[in-house]
């Protein structure tokens, strides 16, 4: 007749289930990679891992994360390939815009702007894209900017993003920032800074298992892009 | 008075039997807070195992990367573990459930081999295995391929982490189990030689390592013949050396951390108190 049941003391906790979960596509896809930039008094040097990835698998080992925007600006990129392909694409036509209105290519601070305002333009259905900005400013100076997700920017000396991220910023810290060593902050040249990041890329290839396969180095300076690509392990 | 737990005569809780399910509700909140998930997740081994009978006994193979999350945490970890002298188990999931579950089986196993005054047979493990991990429902993530010869032959079996088991020729779990069962159903073929099985599992575990990122690193194979002899060869295939490729960079002086470059922030010298029973100096000799 509607008797409560009192609870017995011996009555096990059965782990309850949560509250019905409402399912929803996910636009997103996180494609790995990792990407790092360093600059010098009249160079820049971007490097990015060629590995694409989706879940555990491996869907190409040779796909590009750096993309030149002028001949003195390169834009590296990871997070979703997709969303990294439609950034690149909206860049380059508002570059072209530019270049006829004005008669002339942007220079890399106006490019930082730039990607900073298509980022924000997006603010409520973000780029899922991690990009670094390297390039030589107006004055011959080597440049990097670093921005997240949705454009909020800073000019440093050096960066990186991506799923490797972790293992390359505290090495650069130490190597190129000069953190905790006691000794003058040495000038490096570009050959020097390119091996720097083949090692900071062996070691996050050991750690990460989205970054791997190979590293595409890309040094700009006044004279143009050159290019070189170096192995990683492709476990 | 905690949930699952009685008073004993003595007035202290005894623990019920099976899960404590009680940290349940905590659990759930430390995940809703930010940046403490990472306290509550278990090391898990994002595996490729593979195992296959051939004329002459079984073979069994495993890639040496354990995973948490995304990240590498041990690059060449030991994945096939003693059963007993007539059997290896491989194991993939939760490292530390494929541990401790292979363990307190063989263990148990030791102990029956001395009140039966005969060998192993791999049924008994197996079912050991099974009546345990279903006992845990689920909760247990060890997902395991136990191989071994014992009086009736050679033998394969797999054991998924909710207690169902199956008896093959060959098997493959663990995330790189689909790379591996694609070479394996390519190329196995009844009453292989020992070279033909070895080779295949070596290829098998070889496309886990490259084409599963949650695999990597080297490969382990341990061959159990009938005639009671075991090799385990650990390291078996090296195919991902970094010496060859760190080689290649011309490292800079840079790099190096030379004495003195640490910078000192405050150094303070305080001697151990040393005082022995009855006031005199340990050090003194009598």
């Amino acid at each position: 007749m509607g008797t409560l049941m009192a609870s017995t003391e011996e009555s096990s906790v059965v782990a309850t289930t949560s509250l019905p979960i409402e399912h929803r596509f996910s636009p997103y896809d996180f494609n790995g990679g990792t990407v790092a930039a360093v600059s010098g008094p009249d160079y820049v040097v971007v490097a990015a891992d060629t590995r694409l990835s989706s879940g555990y698998e491996i869907k190409s080992r040779n796909v590009t994360k750096l993309h030149a925007l002028t001949d003195k600006c390169i834009l590296a990129s990871a997070g979703c390939k997709t969303d990294v392909d439609q950034l690149r694409s909206v860049l380059d036509i508002r570059g072209k815009m530019y270049q006829y209105n004005h008669r002339k290519p942007m220079n890399t601070p106006s490019v930082a702007q730039m990607l900073s305002v298509t980022l924000y333009g997006k603010r409520f259905f973000p780029y899922y894209a991690f990009n670094v900005l390297a390039g030589i400013d107006a004055q011959g100076v080597g440049a990097v900017y670093s921005y997240d997700a949705i454009g909020s920017f800073e000019r440093t000396q050096y960066s990186a993003a991506g799923s490797g991220q972790a293992y390359v910023i505290p090495f650069l810290d130490n190597v190129i920032g000069n953190r905790n060593r006691l000794e003058e902050k040495p000038i490096l040249t570009a050959t020097e800074v390119v091996e720097l990041l083949k090692d900071a890329f062996l070691s996050a290839g050991e750690r990460d298992i989205y970054t791997g396969d190979q590293v595409e180095i890309m040094v700009v300076t006044r004279d143009g892009i050159q290019t070189q690509t170096f192995a990683l392990k492709a476990d | 008075m905690t949930a699952g737990s009685q008073m004993n005569a003595n007035n202290l809780h005894e623990p019920a039997a099976g899960f404590d399910f009680s940290n349940y509700l905590r659990n759930q909140n430390l995940l809703q807070t930010d940046g403490a998930a990472p306290k509550l997740k278990a090391k898990k081994t994002g595996t490729t195992i593979v195992g296959t009978v051939y004329a002459g006994g079984v073979v069994l193979g495993a890639d040496t990367r354990a995973t948490n999350d995304t990240e590498v945490a041990e690059r060449n970890c030991e994945k096939i573990h003693y059963i007993a002298p007539n059997m290896y188990c491989c194991g993939a999931g939760t490292a530390a459930d494929t541990e401790n579950t292979t363990a307190l089986i063989s263990r148990q196993l030791e102990l029956l081999r001395m009140d039966t005054a005969r060998p192993s047979r791999l049924v008994t493990a197996v079912t050991l295995l099974k009546r345990m991990l279903f006992r845990y429902q689920g909760h247990v993530s060890a997902a395991l391929v136990l191989g071994g010869c014992d009086l009736q032959g050679p033998h394969i079996y797999q054991i998924y982490p909710h207690g169902s088991t199956a008896k093959l020729p060959y098997t493959s779990m663990g995330s790189g189990s689909l790379a591996a069962m694609a070479v394996l159903e390519s190329s196995w073929q009844e009453n292989m030689t020992e070279d033909m099985a070895v080779q295949l599992v070596q290829r098998a575990i070889g496309a886990g390592i490259f084409n599963d990122l949650g695999s990597g690193s080297n490969c382990d194979i341990c061959i159990i013949k009938t005639d009671g002899t075991v090799d385990y060869r650990r390291n078996a295939v090296k195919p991902n050396e970094l010496a060859p490729l760190r080689a290649q960079v011309q490292r800079s002086g840079r790099l190096n951390m030379r004495p003195g470059l640490t910078p000192i922030i405050k150094s303070e010298f305080k001697p151990h108190p040393v005082v022995a029973a009855g006031g005199e100096t340990a050090m003194e000799v009598e």
